[in-house]
């Protein structure tokens, strides 16, 4: 009996070795958005790192080589796809040496597979269309629909990664769905007055929440993605501003204001900056509080 | 192959959980919805990323062809010259689950060559990484880069005078560690069969590089190079080291599109018979200031050993560099250079350029 019970123990101390508790999942994110919802799933069992910074354009981060010792003992690494990363990812990862996080590996969970895309094209593509993503449009983030998918996504994956905390994953998981179906009330309600209504945005970053929020993007600053815009398609947007009755124009803050400011000057509409993604502004500093800045600016742009 | 991505893509799809339940249905118009994370086609083909970049300008100068000895870019003397200087033709792709391959050939206007083709492994223990095939030697900064990523329209003198017309580079491996420091240190070490322009014969070759970067600040990055290359010498007039020293330092305020680049190198060569005092030495130093998204202008000083005709001596180089982009794919750029060779021969170079890419979108140098 002794001796079963010592073969016991010491077989219980080489499955200790052999899959030690994990303390906590080093992941590492594109964008402060996802680096948000990493953290609702994830909690205190993750330690949440984001490359590029709410305040910078997610376009045009630099490579900077810094970066890739973020990458380099990464257990996760949560991009968002779609070709949003496309000038700036792909050599930080190759510098990075983590064959876990490359493209398909077991390590990498690209949020634009969780969601069902806008903004498809649906003929030929080529550049003259601007800067366009084939794949569909990469700001779906600030949907409180898809954010869930994104949310489910991760928590499965993290519970892949931590076997023994997928229940604490899954707790948070839906504790995150039922604030982000409160929060939709709230939300809702701000908007109900002003539903149908138009605003004009400078990309299309907004596609998704004007989807949920149901309202329209009477046209674009940019006359086609990543294109500055010219005088004379300002110049046009001030007439669609007069026949859509649009109020207010709504401009992330990483970008230059003065085509916004033109067409203020043109047409007497509302220019307003918002924060491109979670830690874009002050009071942006979670996902909650970064769509909650979004509602009220568009609630400010139609009335 | 292609039906089982297709299908995994609408088994995901199907797995998805399904919000619509809670009452608010995801748009559902047909020309808008597509399959989780939408199908670029060319992946599902399995086709490599395909890009060309064709570089053409305009140049003038007041210098003699010897009075641009080495140099990558030689005028015609007193004459307005058009040029197709190079068109690149970029594959890549991953490979396998360990490796991926990136193939560039050139067609400029004295031949078509492989400028590289190597594989990168991926999945190497300890911070380790392999290059395998024709690549640029792990030297330097400046001499590492293809055509379209340079800044200004030439390679600063003192580099193709000192290092190669067109950097150092042939067939051969480089390792290369990423170090387990917490700052980026990367250690290189190369052996290569090169040409050096101004020898013409292959040498074997043994490369040291170590980069480091370090972050100043949020707005701030500091990158620091040593390099060393060692030459069989196999008779005395054939240099035998080569050693570099690069400094970077970019300023970018993360909001803006704006940014400030200095950067700078020194090269010192030492011929076989040569003792370490009679060595030639040269560098360069450059401020380049990105307006915005359009706008970028620059300037550049350099200090190259003279041609041979004119040596000894040294020759000096201020340009100065106006750049438009109209987009990430096409750049317009003028290039206004003045050369102070010995003697009091002095001339002066300009360069119109034009340079767009059609294809894949590259990463953004840094």
């Amino acid at each position: 009996m002794n001796h079963l019970a010592a073969a016991l123990s010491v077989a219980a101390l080489l499955a200790s070795i052999a899959s030690p508790a994990r303390a906590t999942v080093n992941v590492v994110t594109t964008t402060e958005g996802l680096a948000a919802v990493a953290r609702e799933v994830g909690g205190e069992k993750v330690k949440v790192t984001a490359l590029s910074r709410g305040i910078q354009d997610p376009h045009f981060v630099d490579a900077n080589p810094s970066l890739a010792v973020k990458l380099r003992n990464a257990d996760l690494l949560l991009d968002v796809g779609m070709d949003l990363e496309i000038g700036w990812l792909p050599p930080l990862v190759i510098q990075s040496r983590n064959a876990a996080i490359q493209p398909g590996g077991a390590r990498r969970l690209t949020a634009g597979t969780a969601v069902p895309p806008l903004d498809l094209p649906t003929g030929p593509v080529d550049r003259s269309q601007g800067d366009i993503h084939p794949s569909g449009n990469p700001h779906f983030l600030s949907d409180p629909r898809r954010v869930q998918l994104v949310a489910a996504a991760i928590a499965a994956r993290l519970s892949e990664i931590d076997p023994g905390s997928a229940a604490y994953f899954q707790e948070r998981l839906q504790a995150f769905r039922a604030r982000v179906a409160a929060a939709e009330k709230d939300w809702k309600a701000q908007l109900a007055p002003v539903e149908g209504r138009s605003v004009i945005t400078q990309h299309k970053t907004l596609t998704y929440l004007l989807d949920w929020a149901g309202l329209q993007a009477a046209g674009y600053l940019e006359p086609k993605p990543g294109v500055s815009p010219p005088p004379s398609h300002v110049a046009g947007l001030a007439a669609v501003v007069k026949s859509a009755g649009v109020k207010g124009v709504l401009v992330e803050s990483y970008y230059d204001p003065r085509s916004a400011n033109q067409l203020r000057d043109l047409t007497g509409v509302k220019v307003i900056v918002i924060p491109g993604d979670v830690g874009g502004a002050k009071d942006a500093q979670d996902w909650f509080s970064w769509v909650d800045a979004l509602v009220k600016a568009l609630v400010q742009a139609v009335q | 192959m292609v039906n089982i991505a297709l299908l995994s893509l609408l088994a995901a799809q199907a797995a998805a959980p399904d919000l619509g339940a809670q009452g608010q249905p995801f748009p559902t118009g047909a020309l808008n919805v597509g399959s989780p994370g939408g199908i670029p086609i060319g992946k599902l083909m399995l086709m490599p990323e395909i890009a060309v970049v064709v570089d053409g300008a305009l140049g003038y100068t007041t210098l003699s062809n010897g009075q641009q000895e080495l140099s990558a870019l030689v005028l015609p003397q007193h004459k307005v010259w058009p040029l197709l200087q190079e068109v690149e033709l970029a594959f890549q792709a991953t490979i396998d689950p360990y490796v991926r391959g990136d193939v560039f050939l050139t067609f400029a206007p004295d031949g078509v060559e492989v400028e590289e083709a190597y594989l990168t492994t991926l999945s190497l223990p300890w911070g380790l990484g392999v290059k395998a095939g024709k690549i640029y030697s792990p030297f330097g900064r400046t001499s590492q880069l293809h055509r379209h990523q340079w800044t200004f329209v030439d390679q600063p003198p003192s580099m193709q005078r000192l290092v190669g017309a067109d950097g150092l580079g042939g067939a051969g491996g480089d390792v290369a560690w990423l170090t387990p420091l917490p700052w980026f240190a990367e250690l290189h070490l190369a052996y290569q069969a090169t040409a050096p322009g101004f020898a013409n014969v292959l040498q074997l070759t043994g490369v040291a590089r170590l980069i480091q970067y370090f972050d100043l600040s949020d707005s701030a990055t500091l990158g620091v190079g040593l390099s060393w290359a060692l030459f069989q010498a196999e008779t005395p007039e054939q240099w035998k080291n080569l050693a570099g020293a690069d400094l970077y330092v970019k300023f970018r305020d993360p909001s803006s599109r704006s940014s400030v680049v200095l950067q700078g190198e020194i090269y010192g060569r030492q011929l076989g018979d040569q003792v370490f005092s009679q060595a030639r030495w040269g560098g360069y130093a450059q401020a380049v200031w990105r307006l915005d998204r359009s706008w970028e202008v620059g300037a550049r000083y350099d200090n190259a050993p003279a041609p041979v005709a004119l040596a000894p001596g040294t020759q000096q180089t201020w340009t100065a560099l106006g750049s438009f982009y109209t987009s990430e794919f096409f750049r317009i750029r003028v290039q206004p250079s003045l050369v102070l060779l010995p003697g009091g021969q002095n001339g002066f170079q300009g360069i119109a350029s034009f340079e767009f890419t059609i294809g894949a979108h590259a990463a953004h140098p840094f």
